[in-house]
């Protein structure tokens, strides 16, 4: 009721006005025109790239921005599967800055991440950038600099195949963002001071009473019981919200509302990037179907879908067809659902479609403790070592006394109901056991998921049961196989962390300025990376430098460069060991990296043994 | 043998590349993510009080602190001064303390301080104090400190206070704060037992995040040695007011 009058008076709060528009058209970038693209452009060799700070006055306050050639977020990028790609970029800010090519197979000096593959862009200098592109696809880059991602040092980079041919009449790039008139500092210490600073939408007194008639007062009782004890906030979707967010598509905000162009009957081709620092958005197109073709840049076999759930730094390929002659609404929902953008796809500029009714936040629920009966029944026979903060919550007060929780956040219990109808598959994870540190991962933890299971056949927060068919990981099916079928010769598990109290995010309790040396790959090696995500937070967990294949029970598997885990889940990744030197591995949560969650992997021959 | 020299060509290629790549010289490279310290300088309570004695006093509960996650450096300082009563500022606590995070929720600090009546001629009480601070489970704050002044004498201070949410800006907290004498103290003139509780209820409307107005009721009651003092003064041993405040940090 309030809820949605309330978050809609936030969005226009925080939405920009027209005053601010203008500022933000400023720099919009120039290539994501109305038109689209039907055929291949290579950018100009060597490409050049200039990288500038930029005011934004808006409303006598000003915020900074960092602009590429002019344009926030930065230009297009187009290379051809094949050729060399060479990138000079000029450093014009007063800092270091660098840039990350997000998803590209390349040597490790190339990475660009400061400290790992190279010193950094020092002020005035110019760095060429070098490297053969041997993949196809839709991709990113962006800063790796410090907070710089936030205020727009980022772009799209798309790679064409090396036939030409990209499946569709027509492509267009959308690349969605989060921008804020706040400085990213602030926003970071703001998190670090003040626990749910950005959060609009906590639970109130009044939420807690109408529990109490709807549900009763013992149910309402047992549940708020679990989540008081832990000191868990079940509302504590994103940690930055609208707020204190703009939501960009390409640059350009709801009321600028971005347009693509269309010829009724085409098949286009939409290149779905999530450049955002901190926000997860679901994306639909009300009235269509879109065909999932790639992944992170990697193709899949097509799987029809009516909405996505987009993590941050993920990409995803989508074909669409419309044949009415009307226009369409791109829209992109804020998980946490405090904001929106939307643009349109049209087949006559200036056409706009309805704004789809916006949702209201859900709840983590019991899911996200991971206290579930199916966790038992896949061997993890370790819920005896719950964290002393945590309740004892034994299973059979779990399915007993607590009948009434509200099912519609507890679809794991019930598969063959779930938002697409199918049964989860038999992962590799189910079957192994996961280990927690005695100590409950320390201080840096404040809590571990007991029973942690896979949750691939989930669509998400927010998206269970919503009557549309939602594209669930396990939906991806890889378009042809990896090349390496080796079985792995370990398994290398790792534990997602975090303290929210002190905003302290961390791999195994121990943040990156806790820990003593890189991961330890062994060049050639083939491994399996396990994440279990012992938060009540999704994470999008991002590799350097390597492929990882996802073992969501899909033959071929699809191979991805960020993988987004839920709450209380388990996942397995197949990693080939082909890529020597140091990479970054961390979580794409801008805030949560800096806080903490980093490592290094390191590949190198031989010598080094991970236990 | 064309096929050979071009293989041979790579390996020396390769290994000429990964030689470069072992022969970098890193000296001047940043760390990949730096550590960041952070602090806050929090005025949780910031107060004018009104008693039903008709006494005006102004009362002040600070925190500040610098640090990282786990080390923090925290400076603390409580006290009120009574409008027009002649007397002087009464200090009820001002320490610096080191702070540990000991677990999730909850860090232990050590330090020094004084309290005492802000007057030249009246002699300052130093302590050493210990304290532990967090957010206990159904998210009580609590902050709970022991006290020992240069004779040996202990006091311990409680405080435990709550926030329940009645709109996403705006807050009912009742408060609770227990000062118990482990120990007499002939010097100071206090005598063991538990000598008053403090029971506060305030609503706090944020303005923004960082400053919000309040407005609140308290009851206090004066125990033990302390009341009996009283009593034999003619002094009421308990204090109902009303409270006009501003909790504010930067």
């Amino acid at each position: 009721m309030s809820e949605t009058n309330s978050s809609r008076r936030r969005f226009l709060c925080g939405a920009v006005t027209s005053l601010s528009a203008m500022s933000l058209y400023q720099a919009a970038p120039r290539w994501a025109h109305a038109q689209g693209t039907t055929g291949g452009v290579v950018s100009n060799q060597p490409v050049a790239l200039r990288i500038d700070q930029r005011p934004f006055s808006f409303n006598g306050s000003s915020a900074k921005s960092i602009t590429i050639n002019g344009q926030m977020p930065g230009p297009l990028l187009r290379f051809t599967e094949g050729q060399r790609a060479v990138i000079d970029v000029t450093n014009n800010l007063q800092e270091d800055t660098s840039i990350h090519w997000h998803g590209i197979i390349l040597p490790a000096n190339m990475d660009g991440v400061p400290g790992l593959s190279f010193a950094g862009i020092r002020p005035g200098q110019t760095f060429r950038y070098e490297f053969d592109i041997n993949q196809s696809g839709t991709y990113w880059y962006h800063s790796h600099s410090g907070l710089q991602e936030q205020i727009g040092h980022l772009g799209p980079l798309v790679i064409t195949p090396a036939d030409g041919d990209i499946g569709a009449d027509r492509e267009h790039t959308i690349l969605l963002s989060d921008w804020s008139f706040e400085d990213p500092h602030d926003i970071f210490r703001n998190l670090k001071v003040s626990e749910g600073y950005f959060n609009y939408q906590k639970r109130t007194i009044f939420d807690t009473l109408k529990d109490v008639e709807e549900k009763g007062l013992m149910d309402t009782w047992q549940v708020r019981k679990m989540w008081n004890d832990m000191r868990m906030d079940p509302r504590d979707i994103a940690d930055v919200s609208a707020s204190v967010y703009t939501y960009l598509m390409n640059g350009r905000d709801s009321v600028m509302n971005w347009e693509a162009l269309f010829k009724p009957g085409e098949k286009i081709r939409l290149r779905l990037v999530n450049g955002s620092a901190m926000t997860y958005f679901d994306f639909r197109i009300p009235g269509l179907t879109m065909t999932v073709v790639a992944a992170d840049g990697q193709p899949v076999k097509p799987v029809a879908v009516e909405e996505l759930r987009i993590a941050i730094a993920e990409s995803y390929d989508v074909i669409v067809e419309p044949v009415g002659n009307q226009a369409y609404t791109l829209f992109a929902e804020s998980m946490d659902r405090s904001g929106f953008v939307r643009g349109t796809l049209t087949p006559k500029a200036g056409l706009t479609a309805a704004i789809p009714p916006r949702r209201t936040i859900t709840e983590r629920g019991m899911d996200a403790m991971s206290m579930d009966h199916e966790g038992m029944d896949h061997g993890s026979k370790d819920h005896s070592k719950m964290n002393h903060d945590m309740p004892a919550m034994d299973h059979s007060k779990m399915n007993h006394d607590m009948p009434s929780v509200d099912h519609s956040k507890m679809n794991h219990d019930m598969p063959s109901m779930a938002h697409s109808g199918h049964m989860p598959l038999k992962v590799p994870v189910n079957d192994i056991p996961i280990h927690h540190d005695e100590d409950g991962h320390g201080p840096g933890a404040a809590m571990i998921a007991a029973n942690p299971r896979s949750r691939l056949d989930e669509p998400g927060l927010g998206l269970e049961n919503n009557g549309r068919r939602v594209l669930v990981y396990q939906d991806l099916v890889g378009a042809q196989s990896w090349g390496d079928e080796r079985e792995p010769t370990r398994n290398l598990e790792l534990h997602l962390t975090g303290n929210m109290q002190r905003y302290m995010w961390s791999f195994d309790g121990v943040k990156f300025s806790e820990v003593d040396g890189p991961i330890h790959f062994t060049h050639g090696e083939r491994l399996r990376l396990i994440l279990v995500n012992d938060t009540m937070m999704d994470h999008p967990i991002h590799l350097h430098g390597m492929w990882m294949e996802l073992e969501n029970g899909q033959s071929p598997r699809p191979r991805k460069h960020t993988i987004s885990v839920k709450p209380a889940e388990k996942v397995s990744l197949l990693i080939t060991a082909d890529a020597m030197g140091e990479w970054a591995f961390h979580c794409h949560l801008l805030y949560h990296m800096d806080a903490g969650m980093f490592r290094v992997v390191k590949v190198s021959h031989g010598g080094h043994h991970h236990e | 043998m064309n096929k050979l020299m071009k293989m041979s060509l790579f390996a020396a290629a390769v290994s000429s590349s990964l030689a470069a790549y072992a022969e970098t010289d890193k000296s001047d490279w940043p760390s990949p993510m730096s550590e960041m310290f952070f602090g806050q300088v929090m005025f949780d309570r910031l107060e004018v009080t009104r008693n039903d004695n008709q006494e005006n006093v102004f009362t002040w509960d600070t925190t500040a602190w610098y640090g990282g996650d786990y080390h923090r450096i925290v400076l603390r300082t409580e006290g009120e001064n009574q409008q027009n009563d002649g007397a002087p500022t009464d200090l009820e606590r001002t320490d610096v303390s080191y702070s540990y995070l000991l677990s999730t929720f909850w860090s232990v600090q050590a330090g020094l301080g004084v309290k005492g009546e802000l007057s030249s001629d009246n002699d300052l009480e130093h302590y050493a104090v210990f304290s532990l601070t967090g957010l206990a489970p159904y998210y009580f704050e609590v902050d709970s400190s022991l006290l020992i002044n240069e004779q040996g004498d202990v006091q311990w201070l409680n405080e435990v206070e709550y926030d329940f949410l009645l709109t996403q800006t705006s807050y009912l907290q009742p408060r609770l704060s227990v000062n118990t004498n482990i120990t007499d103290s002939t010097r100071f003139g206090r005598e063991a037992g538990v000598e008053s509780i403090r029971v506060g209820l305030r609503y706090r409307q944020e303005i923004v995040r960082e400053f919000a107005p309040y407005l609140g009721v308290y009851w206090q009651k004066q125990l033990g040695q302390t009341a009996n003092s009283a009593q034999r003064l003619g002094e009421d041993t308990s204090e109902f007011g009303v409270i006009a405040g501003v909790r504010m940090w930067f």
